[in-house]
């Protein structure tokens, strides 16, 4: 089919209208809020880089922005870890792969609002499951006030987010398994490879591209945290488990800090797009270097 | 563990091939046994949440009380009648469902002729058109929070179904074009060509050999962004304050925060039907959703 110039762009313009005017849009003139001090319906004087200057020296920013980076560090690596395990383990067992992967990955078919809530009940100090189940083991010094603790909250909310997406990141690295040609596998089990060897030096490298994938979009996901945290903890205690994206939502629309807000909203989006370049970037040229 | 104590008794029915190698064969195979029914014991671990949440739906506070985990006893069913209504549910099920249709509509009219032009007309303006929209997929929602708000005000639609099914359409367009495109990357242009020799025009090309072949991937677009829009929280509190637009995520969200402290015999069955109708479309349409999950394994 040859499409005129005419027609390609008649084909294209629907969705570039929809997407420029209702993404692309919004966040460009989000960048230019952010050099502004618009309050609500008010303001809106240019004032450079006072904002930024202001967010990096705000402490709910600062410990936002740690608490951001510790759960995505810790999620990323702990459901990765998981799921790569899960994987192969599933992979290893036709018969029922298909049994483990429907229930591993159904908690993340259920909404952030909902899972929230049933982890709060299952964290709960008095009679909940989770210190029911501790004490019944004999381990209640184990037992915390797990999201009321600045200790643990961060890491409880974590945990509760790796339960939730770990069967997706398996079946991505599952799916990536099944593209391996099983005649490698046959040729590499003669050779005697087995076990950790074999996952070292086969498995590892030819999932190469499930592994850009998931870390990528594990790392996307976890940046912008924000339901879990509002639902579980509120952002406390001490605001411990405060991350950027429950900043902005508390400066612009809690408090009507546009300009504010979406100061700390640039420093989300450059984190992000730091961290996915060079995720992909790194994860790529080891793929490709295979 | 009890569950390798059946497995000698199945195995004898299988005698091995080759004398000498049967018992190492035979510990070969009851290793794999009980790695499977050890794989199966973690996937049920890791659904104890959700069906603590299912059994505890039909438990009384008091009961629950008692014993954190437990059988339901009595068996409280009469938990959902007072919820649906209180949350409002039947209405923010309705109001789910239109802004869901609209924007998958919307997605679905726009994205797919955009797909089609990316995929087969290569010049730098449609390669960069193409790299936009994936760069969508990394935004964060947050950061475009705030002035879509004020754009709604302008716009005169906030809280209304159109700013959600415009936001959500917008937002979704990234995975369609992207899921589009590598679909039909990986599918012959002969049919197209045939067309446009017996002198179709791109329209009818369109309509009758492209979109027909794009079926499977539009199914899976469907039920990604359906769930997608169940599931999202941020939009319709930012943009549907107005109680009869709320929609189900949000309800549950708001009559479990409004309460205050909400009892167990009140949040468990709020969520659960928040979250059983996604289950059961889950579990029917599994395919599609692991499709849309996979969708980036593909060529790129």
């Amino acid at each position: 089919m040859r499409l005129s110039r005419r027609s390609a762009w008649l084909f294209t313009l629907p969705a570039l209208v929809l997407f420029i005017a209702f993404t692309v849009y919004p966040a460009v003139s989000g960048i230019a809020l952010s050099f502004t001090d618009r309050r609500g319906a008010i303001g809106g004087t240019f004032v450079g880089l006072d904002n930024f200057a202001r967010a990096l020296s705000d402490p709910a920013v600062t410990s936002a922005l740690r608490n951001t980076l510790v759960f995505t560090v810790v999620s990323v690596v702990v459901q990765n870890t998981l799921a790569l395990g899960l994987a192969s383990w599933m992979y290893r067992q036709p018969r029922i792969r298909s049994i483990a992967r429907i229930g591993t990955l159904l908690p993340a078919m259920i909404s952030l609002v909902a899972v929230g809530y049933v982890w709060s009940f299952i964290y709960s100090p008095l009679g909940g499951p989770l210190t029911t189940l501790l004490k019944g083991l004999g381990l209640q010094s184990l037992s915390r006030v797990w999201l009321g603790d600045p200790h643990t909250a961060l890491l409880a909310v974590a945990a509760t987010n790796i339960w939730m997406y770990t069967g997706y990141s398996a079946t991505i690295y599952l799916s990536g398994y099944l593209s391996i040609p099983s005649e490698i596998f046959e040729a590499a089990q003669m050779d005697g490879a087995h076990g950790w060897g074999m996952f070292r030096t086969l498995e590892w490298p030819l999932l190469g591209p499930a592994l850009t994938v998931a870390v990528t979009l594990s790392t996307i996901g976890a940046l912008r945290v924000f339901e879990l945290i509002t639902v579980m903890t509120n952002g406390g205690p001490a605001n411990s488990t405060q991350s950027l994206s429950y900043v902005i939502y508390n400066e612009s629309f809690g408090k009507l800090h546009f300009g504010y807000g979406s100061s700390v909203a640039v420093i989300l989006l450059l984190l992000t797009v730091v961290f996915a370049l060079s995720l992909t970037t790194v994860l790529r040229r080891r793929e490709v270097s295979l | 563990m009890t569950t390798t104590t059946m497995e000698p008794a199945e195995l004898s029915g299988h005698p091995a091939r080759d004398g000498r190698d049967r018992p190492k064969r035979r510990a070969l195979r009851l290793g794999h046994r009980a790695s499977a029914s050890l794989l199966l014991i973690v996937t049920l671990v890791v659904l104890l949440p959700v069906i603590l949440m299912v059994i505890n739906s039909v438990r009384t506070s008091g009961d629950i009380g008692a014993r954190p985990i437990g059988l339901p006893h009595p068996l409280a069913l009469g938990n959902y009648g007072d919820i649906a209504t209180r949350m409002g549910y039947v209405r923010s099920l309705l109001n789910t469902l239109i802004i869901a249709a609209g924007s998958i509509v919307l997605v679905i009219a726009a994205g797919a002729p955009a797909a089609w032009v990316l995929a087969r007309r290569v010049r730098r303006w449609t390669r960069a058109a193409y790299r936009l929209f994936v760069a969508g997929l990394t935004v964060p929602v947050f950061v475009v929070t705030t002035p879509l708000y004020l754009l709604m005000q302008q716009l005169g639609i906030l809280d209304t179904y159109f700013a959600a099914i415009l936001i959500y359409a917008s937002f979704n367009l990234p995975f369609a074009v992207f899921f589009y495109v590598s679909f039909l990357r990986s599918s012959p242009q002969e049919l197209e060509e045939a067309a446009a020799l017996d002198g179709c025009g791109p329209l009818a090309t369109f309509w009758h050999v492209v979109f027909p072949l794009l079926r499977p991937a539009t199914a899976t677009i469907v039920i990604f962004v359906s769930l997608a829009i169940w599931n999202d929280v941020v939009v319709p509190l930012l943009f549907l304050t107005d109680d009869n637009l709320k929609t189900v995520t949000l309800s549950v969200y708001s009559f479990v925060g409004s309460q205050g402290t909400v009892s167990s015999a009140e949040l468990f069955p709020a969520v659960v039907l928040a979250s059983a109708p996604l289950i059961v479309i889950f579990l029917v349409l599994q395919r599609h959703i692991i499709a849309g999950i996979t969708a980036g394994m593909g060529k790129r």
